[in-house]
């Protein structure tokens, strides 16, 4: 009788879906990498350099952190990646290098490792990075906007200018239709021709992402579309609804940040009230408070709510009377 | 037949692939007798039987060789030969069981002849009880129940729908698949002889979608038998993981939502799979106990994948040998489809009554490497066919807090396996579950005796 010392011995199921942690997170960041690359193209090699310092500070405090609270390394599950190329996408283009090291070193160490580390953060880290340099380096955060490349926008002869949704809020909508170059404006804003944050200039890139996402079952369309419906009912009757929808970025936020699993709720409606308490916060800010651009602190409160989200939409339970707790 | 639409469950499931290619189109083969057999005195669920012969007796196949005692079955002899000691051996499920060995020899009396009762239709309801009784029948799905147990619901929660489980929603396995083929009038013969059992009103059978050929063979057979005034219909489900479980099974086919804990006479159903059918129709038309069962033998590691008819107690090794042994990547033996079945330690185990299939796998598993944390992605809850939160389950667990996990349904999982399938981190949230439930029955045995 064959007997066999090196059979493995281990619990069902023998079998796993394809998807594995590191798998979707290595996805996430490919399907970033259109929107990334373009805003290299259109902002020239500053970008690149912010998104490596991003990437590295991010990076290297998950290696340190790991190192430091002796866990199993976690740096090749790609999540720490995708905070730093996170943040890099909505920073400006033209930053001094160490700037962003520090934003993706924070965004680890204090959103996600001070917190537990992978699945126990509250705030989602690239965006609490954001905020960190919001308050840290003002000045760098707000005006370091460079327009598209010079030669696509001939009609503007700074290098520094502001966003869109800056000028909308100070002189109105056709002043800041101005800023948007490219063929004609509407085509324009959705390539991508136009001042604003690295990555979040395209939303044609971004959305091809987010199709990639969908398409693999990574990402879902509740929060997305919650978010989209959010920003479309409160800025409805601002006038510039167009302008809200693509002129921020609200694209990236809704496909990517207020997707973070860690940070989102788990079931599906929860997921629609996320996304919509993130659109309406969105559409709230930059109306009505300090800020030109509101989707960075409408996810930020909104993950506060995540946990809230979790305990009111549960998953109905076959065959019992009555849901507990 | 009903072809347009495919009836499916509610909720949840999953849809790993099918694998069941390597064997689907291979007809059940006979696997020559094999040297010895070791029949575990336990392979159903109740007390062990008793043994009837002894050391050095010489028994023939078919015979009586143990007792089942009053809530347990009988066991036969799978083979002629020579009573070996009765000691302990390595068991599949219980590692370590006493069973009864018999050994070929070199002169093979036969198998004891079991004529047909012409008068077996109309056999009384506890004639035909005793019948599959004394055959030594289990739930041949996996669960091994006695079946005569099963066909004898208490007064008040007697069924009025028999279902016939055909799904096989396991991948790999094909052993059901190839039953449906070569014995539909069988399974229909002996779904009759159960329904007059029961006196249910109606018969279903339920096979997935994948297995038309096999609902085909089966509408055919129900066309050609006289069914006595009992409708009898075959329906094709959804090809969708658990489909076979049967919680999803009945909600499947008749749209009734068993409650909690319940088991389906609550909704007015009883379950047997196709394969319990077969033996009940050999043990209630010719007394013939349950000497063999179809055996799905593949996956990446065997040399010759296919389905082989073995008498029970058969050495795992040899079954293996006769498909022409295990690859030298293989590094699983798993006794049952990959979804629910255990992996195996060693060869020398027998083939039991309730084992369906034998898989061999390659590489590395799941969670072999570890599992990570938990990142709230949903999909063990969008996955359970039950609606649980196997997340919650996991983190109170790890947290070592069993006893909190009631709420988020712990106690009612059946351990189909589909959130660990999707989990993304690779917990292993089946083995969480168990954890928290044998946490919460041990509070609740200690609750009642304080």
């Amino acid at each position: 009788m064959s007997q066999s010392p090196e059979l493995v011995l281990a619990p069902g199921p023998h079998l796993h879906a394809p998807d594995t942690t590191a798998r979707i997170m290595w996805w996430v960041n490919g399907s970033l990498a259109p929107a990334a690359l373009w805003g290299v193209f259109v902002f020239g090699a500053g970008a690149l350099v912010t998104i490596a310092s991003s990437i590295a500070g991010a990076a290297g405090a998950e290696w340190l952190a790991c190192r430091a609270l002796k866990r199993r390394a976690s740096l090749a599950d790609g999540s720490a990646t995708c905070t730093g190329l996170l943040l890099a996408l909505t920073l400006p283009p033209a930053m001094p290098w160490w700037m962003p090291l520090l934003g993706g070193a924070f965004a680890i160490l204090v959103a996600k490792m001070m917190f537990g580390g992978l699945g126990f953060n509250l705030f989602n880290p690239a965006l609490a990075g954001r905020a960190f340099m919001m308050a840290t380096f003002p000045l760098a955060m707000t005006g370091a906007w460079l327009a598209p490349r010079a030669h696509f926008a001939a009609r503007l002869d700074a290098v520094t200018t502001a966003t869109p949704l800056a000028v909308l809020k100070e002189h109105g909508l056709a002043a800041a239709m101005k800023l948007v170059a490219g063929p004609d404006y509407w085509s324009g804003l959705m390539l991508g021709f136009r001042p604003g944050s690295l990555g979040e200039v395209s939303a044609v890139l971004i959305a091809l992402g987010a199709t990639v996402l969908v398409a693999r079952g990574i990402i879902g369309l509740a929060i997305p579309l919650g978010v989209f419906a959010g920003v479309v009912a409160t800025t409805m009757w601002s006038g510039a609804p167009g302008l809200h929808l693509l002129g921020g970025g609200l694209w990236l936020g809704a496909f990517y940040m207020a997707t973070d699993y860690v940070t989102s709720p788990s079931t599906r409606g929860g997921q629609w009230v996320f996304g919509f308490v993130i659109g309406a916060l969105t559409g709230i800010i930059r109306m009505f408070g300090g800020y030109p651009e509101g989707i960075c602190y409408a996810i930020l409160i909104a993950n506060a709510l995540v946990p809230a989200l979790n305990l009111w939409f549960r998953p109905r339970r076959l065959a019992l009377a009555g849901s507990p707790s | 037949m009903q072809t347009t639409d495919l009836l499916s469950f509610g909720r949840g499931g999953v849809h790993p692939g099918p694998h069941k290619q390597a064997t689907a189109g291979r007809p059940i083969e006979p696997l020559p007798t094999p040297h010895e057999v070791r029949l575990p005195l336990l392979q159903h669920l109740g007390e062990p039987a008793t043994p009837i012969v002894k050391k050095n007796d010489i028994v023939r196949r078919g015979q009586k060789i143990a007792d089942g005692g009053a809530t347990g079955v009988p066991i036969h002899a799978t083979i002629s030969g020579k009573v070996r000691p009765i000691e302990k051996y390595p068991h599949p499920t219980q590692v370590i069981a006493p069973a009864i060995v018999i050994q070929r020899q070199t002169v093979d009396p036969g198998e004891l002849e079991f004529p047909e009762d012409p008068e077996w239709r109309a056999c009384s309801s506890e004639e035909a009880i005793a019948r599959i009784r004394e055959a030594g029948i289990v739930g041949l799905g996996g669960a091994a129940f006695p079946t005569w147990r099963k066909l004898m619901p208490p007064r008040g929660s007697e069924p009025e729908t028999l279902i016939i489980n055909g799904a096989e929603c396991e991948p790999y396995l094909t052993s059901d698949y190839r039953l449906m083929l070569a014995y539909p009038r069988e399974i229909v013969e002996g779904s009759l002889a159960m329904a007059r059992i029961l006196r249910v009103a109606r018969v279903l059978i339920g096979v997935e979608s994948d297995k038309r050929e096999a609902a085909e063979a089966l509408t055919a057979a129900c066309a050609q038998t006289d069914t006595g005034g009992i409708p009898v219909a075959v329906r094709l489900c959804a090809v969708r993981y658990p489909q076979g479980a049967e919680r999803q099974l009945v909600e499947a086919l008749t749209g009734r939502v068993m409650p909690a804990g319940a088991l389906p006479t609550a909704v007015g159903v009883l379950v047997q799979n196709v394969a319990t059918a077969v033996a009940v129709h050999e043990a209630v038309r010719f007394r013939r106990p349950l000497l063999d069962r179809v055996l799905t033998v593949t996956g990446p590691g065997i040399h010759t994948p296919c389905n082989v008819r073995v008498p029970i107690g058969t050495l795992i090794g040899e079954v293996v040998a006769y498909c022409g042994g295990m690859s030298d990547d293989a590094t699983r033996v798993v006794a049952g489809g990959p979804m629910m079945g255990r992996a195996l330690p060693r060869l020398d185990v027998p083939v039991i009554k309730g084992m369906n299939g034998l898989v061999m796998l390659t590489g590395r598993g799941p969670q072999e490497s570890g599992f990570g944390p938990c990142i709230s992605c949903g999909r063990c809850l969008e996955a359970c066919p039950l609606g649980l939160e196997p997340d919650q389950v996991s983190l109170r667990v790890e947290a070592g807090r069993p006893l909190d996990t009631e709420p988020y349904g712990a106690l009612d999982c059946y351990e189909c396996g589909c959130c660990s399938y999707v989990c993304p981190a690779e917990r292993p949230l089946v083995q969480f579950m168990q954890v928290a439930k044998s946490a919460l029955r041990r509070s609740a045995a200690v609750k009642a005796i304080a």
